[in-house]
């Protein structure tokens, strides 16, 4: 049975193109945006300016094994929102196409779609790991100067943060795809919310924080899980005892990301089994 | 056997009622049309027995059992749209068919293909066809391993006459070869050309049901002719049983119940009246005029 979703679930995905394409641009921008750091630490560290040695001095090289992991991890989680895209196209495209209603009048059970787009975003998710674990390691190699093979891998539990993240964000996605059924709309819902609406919340309640002696923003769906990463090194020093206190709540932020997207998917398959298609 | 069985389905859209207490039973081996105007709820029906749409009330159940998703992957459907993935071609989208239904195999894709005239444009993308061959690829899946069972949304839609004549003589084929057709329509002439059985909706409700000459005939009626055409007319009043008469340009109708009368009676009292008759036809009242007399308020 589990083979037969994963097969029906790959004839739709391998010839589609803009799907390929889509995640073409995430295979760009994770480079992109490391790149585009890293060079910039370059720049910042040149040996030849009294200000580079301060800088190297007290920073350290954050795109070196084992912090590279954590780096990257931290950087490419800016363009989560380019799989989350591709994503919802996979569930608004059935929609629009009606393909859900033929898959269910063709012998599918409702749970079994829906078990046919958890493949899906496992799936997407596991490439954006494996485009993240590339970059990490290109990075890490270009970056080190003296290799410990002990030290390689310390960093490598960001690999399982990056992976949950990414994951709990993309089902997000998908909640936001099965729910507003139109593509154009739940695109714009999700990068509003995303990139602004998300922001603004989290900056009222870290402001009534204060009053109620607690953050209520690190509960938003969102930052429930971006707080699985917390800032690098070398950016934390500079709030070094906020930086703490998130380093700290990780554990409890790994516990909430999987309870947060265990809910989404529950709703997710009571939705379906309960709408009329 | 009934394929099919139907019981006090009931469904509100809102406060619309789409379909209020309907029941019937589909025999194995039949063509059964469900017809009706728009909205009358012969999509909805599709839907709620294909588990698209969930009833309000009632209940049907699938070869005698309560229905399941391993009934639907035996029944090869076609609902309201060709559903099918734009992006991918013909045989990618039949891949998919026999992907969750299990039915048909790659050369059986070849064949289907074949059948309803696609297949040199097997690896064109379904966007690029045009309605009617988007249809004749909703079609062909709906085929696709030969289910014993089709049911079919207004199987014609989109299609030019020679593509309705060539669906019209598959559904024909099917039904010969022992295959059940369930099929929805407003195309009246084509539900009379191909089903044996026959439900009409009207507004939800199931106003009649049956074998398609029980419902089209509860009178009788015959065409009548004579030289003296007035006369005809004066004599025939006093036949007995008679319902009505009606002039039209060929002669004059005459009705009466259902198996009251013979046509030989006819003759023998218009002889016998000094009539003598040029034409007397038993004329069959078309589905047309049924309907028509069935949905019109």
């Amino acid at each position: 049975m589990i083979k037969n979703i994963f097969q029906t679930e790959w004839l739709k995905l391998k010839n589609y193109k803009a799907f390929w394409l889509l995640l073409s641009v995430t295979a760009i921008s994770y480079p992109g945006i490391n790149s585009i750091a890293y060079y910039a630490y370059m720049d910042s560290i040149d040996e030849k300016a009294q200000s580079g040695k301060l800088v190297k001095m007290l920073i350290g090289n954050p795109f070196a094994f084992p912090d590279t992991f954590h780096t990257t991890a931290y950087l490419s989680s800016f363009f989560t929102f380019i799989p989350a895209i591709v994503v919802i196209m996979l569930i608004t495209n059935e929609y629009m196409f009606k393909t859900h209603r033929q898959n269910i009048i063709e012998g599918w059970k409702k749970n079994t779609f829906i078990w046919g787009k958890v493949f899906g975003v496992v799936l997407i998710t596991l490439i954006a790991v494996l485009f993240y674990v590339v970059v990490a390691t290109v990075l890490g190699s270009v970056a080190t100067k003296f290799f410990d093979s002990t030290n390689i891998f310390l960093g490598s539990k960001y690999i399982l943060l990056f992976s949950l993240q990414v994951f709990c964000q993309l089902s997000i996605a998908f909640l936001l795809g099965l729910l507003i059924r139109k593509a154009f709309i739940a695109y714009g819902i999700y990068i509003f919310y995303t990139f602004i609406l998300e922001n603004i919340l989290g900056g009222i309640l870290r402001l009534k924080s204060k009053k109620w002696g607690h953050d209520f923003g690190h509960y938003l769906p969102f930052e429930i899980s971006d707080r699985l990463i917390p800032l690098p090194p070398f950016i934390g020093k500079f709030n070094e005892a906020e930086n703490k206190l998130a380093i700290a709540a990780v554990n409890n932020h790994i516990i909430y990301t999987i309870v947060l997207t265990v809910a989404v998917w529950v709703l997710s398959f009571y939705i379906f089994k309960k709408r009329d298609l | 056997m009934s394929v099919l069985e139907i019981n006090n389905i009931s469904k509100s859209y809102g406060r619309i009622k789409a379909l209020s207490d309907v029941s019937f039973k589909v025999p194995q081996g039949s063509v059964f049309g469900i017809l009706g105007p728009n909205g009358s709820g012969k999509t909805t029906m599709l839907s709620i027995i294909l588990d698209v749409l969930q009833t309000d009330g009632g209940s049907y159940k699938w070869f005698g059992e309560e229905p399941s998703h391993l009934h639907r992957k035996k029944i090869g459907s076609l609902l309201e749209t060709p559903n099918l993935y734009h992006y991918l071609t013909a045989v990618q989208n039949l891949r998919i068919t026999n992907s969750i239904s299990g039915r048909g195999s790659e050369s059986q894709i070849n064949e289907v293909l074949q059948k309803v005239n696609l297949h040199e444009r097997k690896n064109s993308r379904f966007t690029t066809y045009s309605l009617g061959m988007k249809q004749r690829l909703a079609i062909a899946a709906a085929l696709l391993g030969k289910p014993s069972v089709l049911v079919l949304d207004e199987p014609t839609n989109g299609l030019d006459p020679v593509g309705i004549a060539e669906i019209r003589d598959l559904i024909k084929s099917l039904a010969k070869d022992g295959h059940t057709i369930i099929m929805a329509s407003h195309l009246l002439d084509e539900v009379e050309k191909v089903c044996d059985h026959v439900a009409i909706l009207k507004r939800g409700k199931l106003i009649a049901y049956g074998n398609v000459e029980n419902v089209l005939s509860d009178e009788d009626c015959y065409l009548l002719n004579a030289h003296k055409i007035d006369e005809l007319k004066n004599v025939m009043r006093d036949f007995p049983g008679l319902l009505k008469i009606v002039d039209t340009s060929e002669g004059i109708e005459c009705y009466f119940s259902k198996w009251d009368i013979m046509p030989v009676a006819i003759n023998e009292f218009c002889f016998h009246h000094g009539i003598i008759l040029s034409q007397l036809a038993n004329k069959k009242k078309r589905l047309e005029e049924k309907f028509f007399e069935l949905t019109n308020d």
